[in-house]
This record gives C-alpha cells, structure tokens and sequence, in this order.
C-alpha cells in the first residue's frame, strides 16, 4: 500500500502518460483501465490488485494483476478466457474475483455487460450493408468520361467489326444467308451499287430479288438481261447447293442469334461473293426462313 | 512490494549467441537500499528546474542599442509631443537617453543584461535526495509506464544485467540485447518519435526532437558499452558513479527507464 498511495500522488499530481484531460473530465488511455477514467480507484498503474476485461478478436479475456508480481511487468497480467454465454461469464468472474474488492468486481461485471451488448449490436451491423459515403473526385470523373468518348471514337468500332466479320466471310464461316433485316442489306447493297461499277453480280441480284419479294431497286433491268445467261450457269449449281444451303443457314441462325451484327457480314458477303445465282435460290429460301424467325 | 528486508533482483543473463556469456546462469542481486528510498517529486522537481537553468548561456540586448543618436526634446509651443526627437531630420527617432521604447527604433523597455543571474545553487543534500528519489522511482513499473516508456516486455523491475554486456562492442549486438531483454520496443519508440520541432527552435539550433528511451548504467570505468549503446536513438549511457538528475528524470518526472548491469547495481 505503501506504493501505492505514493504511485498514485506522483502519477495524478505530477505526470501520467495515459491521463487525457478533456473538458468533461480526466479519462485513462491505458488499455487496461477497466472504466477508462483517470481514478484513484481505477487506474490500473496506482492498484497493485486489479481486474480488467479485455476484448480480442471476440472473445473476452478477464486480466488480473496481483502485488506479488508487480515487479515483473512481463508477467504481470493473468489471462482467463470468458466463455459465450452471458451468466456462465458471470460465474466466472465471481469465481476468480472472490476475496476481492467489490469495486473491481462490480466494475468487472458492468464491463462484461456493455461488451456483451456491444458484440451482439455489432454482429448484427456487420451483417446489415451499411452505406459507405464515398468522396466523388469531380475532376477524376469528368476527366474519365472525356478519355471514354476519346477512345471509343478513337477505336472505331464499327469499322473494327465490319473488318471481322469481312475476314469471316472470307474463311467461309457463315452460310449464304445475308439478308436478315432488309433495311441494313439494302443499305449495304446501295453503298456497293455507287462504289462497285464493275460489279455485274449486285445488278443481277436485285432484279431477282425484285422478282421473288418486290425489292426496291429496279434499275438494272438492262443489265438483268445481258447478265442472264451467267445467272441460268449460276443457277444449276445452285440447285446443288441447295440443301447445302439450307443447313448452313440453321447454322447461320445459330450465328445469328448470338451477334446483330451477323446482318451486316451477310451484307457484306453479298458483296464479295460471286456466286449470284446461289444468292438468287438462298434469296427464296431465305424469305421462307426469314419469315419464320420473324415470330421470334 | 511489501518487502521490508532487501528482496532479491535476479540478473537476466545475456544470450550465448553473443559472445560467450551467459555462463552464469540467473544470479541473483539484493536490491539496493537505494531503491527503497522514499520518492519525493516535488523535491525532484525543485531540484530538477534549478540544476537545468545551469547549463544556460547568456544573452542581452547591446549595450549601445537605442542610443546612438543625439536627439533633444523640442519641447512645448510647437504642437508636438515632447519625446526628444532627432535632431536634424526631424523623424521620430529615439534620442539619447530618450525612453523610446514606444518609438520605433529605440531602445527597449529594460534592456536584457548579462549580469542576469542565470545559475542556481542548490544544497548538496537536496540534489543527492533528488538523485536517490529519482532511482528509487525508476525501479517502480507503475511510474516509468506513467513517464510514458514502454516496458511491458520487460521480464523484471529493476533491470539488470550480466557484467558481459559490458564489453560489448558493435552497435548490432547491443540492438540484439535490447531484443532480448525486452527493452527494445522503448528503443523503438523513441526513435519512431523523431519529428521536427515545431515553432522558433528550429531555427535556433534545435531542429529534432524524439522521446528518451532507456538510460543503461554502467559500472565499471571505461567499459566499451558506452560507444556501442550510443548511437541508437533515444539511448543514454551513464556511470554510476555520476548519475544525472536531468537524466534520471527528465522534465522533471520521475520514473526513466533504466537498465543497470550487475556492477553497477552492486555500487548503488
């Protein structure tokens, strides 16, 4: 006691480390305080006898100083594990802290009932998604979206996808189905019909196709006719190809289905290949299946 | 500690690892009267605010400063104050002998002089009490972990250790009896601490400051420790046989955090 009492004028008169003044009072910084103010009774460096309960990871941990290892800071604190359960806690507590002041023991049982109610509430806040607020760095942002716009323009898509699927088309990936969506193949045929003057094959398809659904170009009448016998070769060979196509278009279906842009490379298929006359037997193929897949 | 006879303090002893000490096992040491002595801050303190205005240098003003004009009052009649002005220019400077402190340019209000009395004496009796109070205390764990040193690792209070630290030679080693005897988080402490000072100091040749960390006592003279434990930040070396107040209790608060070798314990 001698210690004591002589600790407990030096620390509070002189210097404590762990002493935080604030203007509702004097609290206790150290770790081991069991009710963190700055106390005579509860500072944890002037009462050679003292009980804390410490919490980690958890599990709640009953810490007990005793004089007659005052000397060996080392050892100084014995631990004994809590268990879960609220009164079996208790028990424990009253059992280590028997002979002991009551102060220590009533402090010591209030810590374990704050600590218990605050592990519960957190568990359960750790289970509900709390908001986060998050700083919104406007510049970072804007700055962002100006690099997005820059590179999607910069990447031109399009030109990158028409580019692929040419490259298909010229492996010979897709079947002779070309004509899904008759706004984008007669956009495509249009541009061929102004770039490609050389090209007799796109002339003969559009009067055929005139022929069999009543497509809109019908200019190439004249050149129809100077073109006929190639589309009667072409033909025979069609015929042959004729179921051959059938199975390539379930399989451009499938295709299909997968990418829009499937439209296109038929369209551009047309373009390239020259087998008119399959193009001509597909076209009446294809009317039947396109018809089907429109109830899509 | 309801020890009334001389209790026992046992010796850590030094890892084999370093050279070839811990031979002897743990020995055991009585605790000195010293340590029993009765701890008396405000002696302490007194002593302590007395002995460090010892070390202070002198300043002043110049003598001249202010002065060196010859300057008369133009006296009353011409619609101005009566401080003697500047003969001459006219300006408002301070004259000979004027009081012009509350001019611009004169001298100041009592100027400082050096005949100031910047020392202080104080009683040997009360500086050997200071210095025994101040050991005392640093054997007490309660009142160093209050200095703010860090010494829960330590194995026991008063520390000492083995004579072989003595003839330690290389800074390395020296860390690694720190680690081992648990001292070294204080160590680290101090030199995690290391920050600029804030305010005019800096410029004034006392830019860094840090926390102190252990002070190691050494026994015998000459001992090749001092140079090892001096470079580490936040250490001080002393002999027993001249022990510091301003070094046992710095700022005046009782409690540093000492580690004594055997030698040294055995002198107290």
């Amino acid at each position: 006691m001698q210690h004591d009492e002589v600790i407990w004028q030096v620390i509070r008169h002189n210097h404590c480390s762990f002493m935080a003044k604030i203007t509702t009072g004097n609290f206790c910084r150290n770790p081991y305080n069991i009710t963190g103010v700055c106390n005579r009774s509860s500072c944890p460096l002037a009462n050679s006898r003292y009980a804390t309960i410490r919490d980690h990871d958890g599990v709640f941990y009953l810490y007990m100083k005793t004089i007659e290892r005052a000397h060996k800071p080392n050892e100084l604190w014995e631990r004994v594990k809590l268990p879960r359960n609220y009164e079996k806690a208790l028990e424990i507590i009253d059992k280590h802290l028997m002979y002991w002041p009551k102060f220590l023991v009533h402090k010591a049982k209030q810590r374990l009932t704050k600590m218990t109610q605050m592990r519960i509430r957190m568990r359960k806040l750790a289970l509900k998604t709390r908001e986060k607020i998050m700083t919104t760095p406007r510049k970072e942002i804007k700055r962002e979206s100006r690099r997005e716009k820059k590179a999607e323009t910069a990447a031109e898509l399009d030109k990158s996808i028409e580019k692929e699927l040419l490259e298909r088309l010229n492996g010979g990936l897709y079947g002779d189905i070309h004509n899904i969506l008759p706004t984008h193949f007669n956009k495509i045929l249009d541009e061929n019909e102004l770039h490609a003057v050389s090209e007799d094959e796109e002339y003969e398809e559009e009067p055929e196709i005139e022929y069999v659904q009543g497509y809109d170009d019908l200019e190439e009448e004249d050149d129809i006719e100077d073109f006929g016998g190639f589309a009667i070769d072409e033909s025979l060979k069609n015929n042959d190809d004729a179921p051959e196509d059938e199975e390539d278009m379930d399989s451009v279906r499938v295709k299909r289905r997968s990418e829009s842009a499937h439209q296109k490379m038929e369209e551009d298929e047309r373009r390239k290949s020259k087998k008119k006359a399959k193009v001509l037997v597909e076209v009446e193929h294809e009317d039947a299946s396109e018809r089907q897949r429109a109830t899509f | 500690m309801a020890a009334a006879a001389r209790p026992l303090v046992s010796v850590q002893p030094l890892p084999a690892s370093l050279n070839d000490m811990a031979t002897d096992h743990v020995t055991t040491v009585a605790l000195p009267d010293v340590m029993k002595a009765s701890i008396r801050p405000d002696i302490v303190n007194f002593v302590h605010s007395n002995i460090s205005k010892n070390s202070r240098q002198p300043y002043a003003v110049s003598k001249k400063a202010g002065h060196q004009t010859s300057a008369e009052s133009w006296g009353t009649g011409r619609a101005v104050s009566r401080i003697p002005r500047v003969s001459g220019g006219g300006t408002h400077r301070a004259g000979q002998g004027a009081f012009g402190n509350m001019c611009r340019g004169g001298r100041m209000f009592a100027p400082t002089k050096t005949w100031r009395r910047w020392h202080r004496k104080v009683n040997v009796n009360q500086k050997r009490y200071a210095v025994v109070s101040a050991i005392a205390a640093s054997s007490i764990p309660s009142l160093v972990m209050a200095r703010g040193h860090r010494v829960e690792s330590v194995p026991e209070m008063p520390l000492v250790i083995s004579d072989s630290a003595e003839s330690i030679e290389k800074t390395s080693t020296a860390i690694k009896v720190l680690k081992e005897i648990g001292a070294y988080p204080d160590a680290e402490k101090a030199k995690d601490s290391q920050a600029i000072r804030p305010g005019k100091g800096k410029m004034r040749n006392r830019r860094y400051i840090s926390r102190k960390g252990p002070l190691i006592v050494y026994g015998t003279e000459g001992a090749k420790l001092v140079k090892a434990f001096r470079n580490i930040p936040g250490v001080e070396v002393a002999n027993v046989e001249r022990l510091n107040l301003l070094k046992l209790a710095p700022g005046g608060h009782l409690g540093r955090f000492v580690i004594w070798t055997k030698s040294a314990i055995e002198k107290t």
